[in-house]
């Protein structure tokens, strides 16, 4: 990573009782793609706005190219921002709302001029300059939304879930485009979002919040492989999620009791026979097979179970599975398994190791 | 029977279907009423104004001499133009003093700002006189402010006492009310989140005032102007009540053609000059409303 261009040191943010950031340090650097993740609530939005400047800390410093700007009005910071519901001056054109900070910024009519072609040209809206918002698409206006955050090429774009209001194939076309930009003007994004799927596709690196405070930072597949907390587990990719109690440890597998089925997985540190834990498997992790083709190997998780359906997703599929005891999981695989009819008898198994096992919260 | 009464029934179904006629049966009422009570009375005005009056009594003797003398005896040329200076003058002091007053009530009132632009109307329930005496009762020479001045030795403050700035300040306090209700009701629409768009695109408050808050309210605001400097055109109370001898504005004349004189023709004349001048300011103000620049679209955004 290059010299980071956003620092963040210790931010604080409370509202009354509540703590909406709590004790955040994040560094970003040139070229990264960097999302916040997190459930509505997260302190995720507080956080960017922090960083805007249209909330103070209550503490902490936040740094862009080295220089404390934790006191600067948002004016002063020369950032770039989308919003979420676009947000576009209603009252101006295309041309006026994406030209508008170079106006503020007192850039001459040339200059204003050729930034407004380039950003238009980037973004693919020459020809709309004249056009007001109303006129415009959900996926246009969104585009004006980014062009005016880019425009004055600020050193750093900060987006606030500005693809939360279009629909799934716009989403789609979006994500590619958004990280198009950023790879194409090398400059940090700092992207909010509560999309786990938009964070995973776009992001270099990202942080999941939750309750104000960064449960984890780093790169997008290291969040992904290998969740520190059972909350990021839960998070990041569709995992199922199982309550269970520890019966015996061999070297780094703990053997656990989950409502009376038998299942491995890495022991947490410090584990005890005993210990209730959190265990959390992925369905891409688990393999599903008739019940009589499945094959047996040691420490492997293996279960017997029911077919209750197959939901079809297109490149692949979802198997609802019903254990004996009533519980059930959902297992992602090809989408159409030989012999595999909702009743079917049939095995699901996994590694110790695709598992991510956590002590469970006192509670 | 029930045959026939189908079919009638079914043929008052179908009128009824007819979008026009029904559109006829629904504004007849309401259109009626503005005949009756507003363009017949002002009917009447445009004519008389082109009669005479003679010892009290309207003659129907066709002429144009009110307006010969309204156009070319400089007097009324004066009180005309005194008139609309004070309706420039107080339009503006009410503007200024009614932005604040709105945008401070949208923005911060909370779940009290019903409660509080509604207290800036409350002196409305008390009449014209009355309110207009209240003021008199604080700026005269035996008012509240006077008074204390001359009580601790003081000079009191002439322009106070029956001068056009006492009239001034009297008519800002009835009509500036008109103007916060125009321009919260304006700002309640207004999404205060582009303000900090606008700040995050590098504009500082007052930039963004003028970029953003002005020209999207600004149609609320040409309502309120309108809303004050109408009637303190053609206001007459006031003027008599607080501005003295010399005070007599516009209105006042006006009055008094249907009062002491009795020259009913020229009062007709004068208002059909007053309201082709309100005329002309609301029309001036409506043609610099562009819809589009003001952010109406026609649709909830």
């Amino acid at each position: 990573m290059t010299a980071a261009v956003l620092q963040l040191d210790g931010i604080v943010k409370a509202f009354g009782a509540i703590k909406a950031v709590d004790r955040v340090s994040i560094d970003v650097g040139r070229d990264e793609f960097f999302s916040l993740l997190g459930p509505s609530g997260s302190g995720k939005t507080t956080l960017l706005r922090i960083i805007a400047g249209l909330e103070t800390p209550d503490s902490g410093r936040v740094l862009i190219n080295g220089e404390d700007v934790t006191r600067l009005p948002p004016y002063a910071r020369r950032l770039g921002m989308v919003f979420q519901d676009f947000l576009l001056f209603p009252h101006r054109t295309v041309a006026e709302n994406v030209a508008f900070p170079l106006k503020m910024q007192g850039a001459a009519p040339a200059e204003r001029q050729r930034q407004l072609d380039w950003v238009l040209d980037l973004v693919h809206l020459s020809g709309l300059e004249a056009r007001f918002p109303h006129q415009l698409s959900g996926g246009q206006k969104q585009r004006v939304a980014l062009a005016r955050g880019l425009v004055s090429r600020p050193s750093v774009l900060l987006l606030d879930e500005p693809l939360a209001n279009l629909d799934r194939e716009l989403r789609k076309e979006m994500e590619i485009e958004v990280r198009r930009f950023q790879i194409e003007l090398g400059i940090p994004f700092i992207y909010v979002t509560h999309n786990q799927e938009e964070a995973l596709t776009m992001s270099d690196r990202m942080a999941v919040m939750n309750r104000g405070m960064l449960e984890q930072v780093g790169p997008k597949l290291e969040l992904y492989e290998k969740p520190r907390t059972g909350f990021v587990a839960a998070f990041v990719g569709s995992a199922n999620r199982l309550q269970g109690e520890i019966r015996g440890i061999e070297g780094t597998v703990a053997r656990i009791d989950w409502g009376g089925s038998e299942i491995f997985g890495g022991a947490p540190a410090g584990a005890v026979v005993g210990d209730r834990v959190n265990y959390f498997i992925k369905s891409e992790r688990i393999a599903i097979a008739p019940a009589a083709a499945a094959p047996m190997a040691e420490g492997h998780t293996r279960l017997a179970a029911k077919l209750r359906d197959v939901i079809f997703k297109g490149q692949y599929s979802d198997y609802i599975v019903a254990l004996d005891g009533g519980s059930e999981l959902v297992v992602s695989g090809p989408p159409a398994l030989e012999g595999l009819k909702p009743r079917a008898e049939v095995v699901l198994h996994w590694a110790a190791e695709a598992a991510d096992v956590f002590a469970a919260e006192a509670t | 029977m029930s045959v026939v009464e189908t079919a009638r029934v079914s043929t008052l179904g179908r009128l009824w279907m007819n979008r026009q006629l029904r559109f006829a049966c629904l504004t007849l009422p309401g259109a009626l009423f503005i005949l009756l009570f507003m363009v017949a009375p002002l009917m009447s005005i445009v004519v008389f104004s082109f009669w005479r009056t003679e010892s009290y009594n309207l003659i129907s003797d066709w002429n144009l001499d009110n307006y010969r003398v309204l156009l070319g005896d400089p007097t009324y040329l004066t009180f005309l133009w005194r008139s609309t200076v004070m309706a420039v003058a107080v339009s503006v002091i009410c503007l200024i003093y009614a932005y604040p007053v709105a945008y401070l009530i949208a923005k911060h009132g909370g779940r009290y700002r019903l409660i509080l632009v509604l207290l800036t109307a409350a002196p409305f329930l008390t009449g014209i006189i009355l309110r207009v005496t209240a003021i008199q009762h604080i700026l005269g020479p035996i008012g509240l402010i006077n008074m204390a001045l001359t009580t601790f030795g003081m000079m009191p403050i002439e322009a106070l006492m029956y001068s056009n700035v006492a009239s001034a300040i009297g008519l800002v306090y009835l009509w500036v009310p008109f103007m916060v209700l125009a321009i919260y009701l304006s700002l309640l629409n207004f999404n205060f989140e582009l303000l900090e768009v606008s700040k995050v695109c590098g504009a500082r408050p007052w930039r963004a005032f003028i970029e953003v808050t002005w020209p999207l309210n600004w149609m609320g605001t040409a309502i309120g102007i309108v809303l004050v400097f109408v009637p303190t055109l053609a206001s007459s109370v006031t003027p008599r009540f607080l501005g003295g001898v010399d005070g007599a504005l516009y209105g006042t004349i006006l009055a008094h053609q249907f009062g002491a004189t009795g020259t009913w023709a020229l009062g007709s004349a004068m208002g059909v000059v007053l309201f082709v001048l309100s005329l002309v300011v609301i029309v001036g103000i409506w043609r610099a409303v562009d819809l589009r620049r003001s952010g109406f679209t026609g649709e909830q955004a």
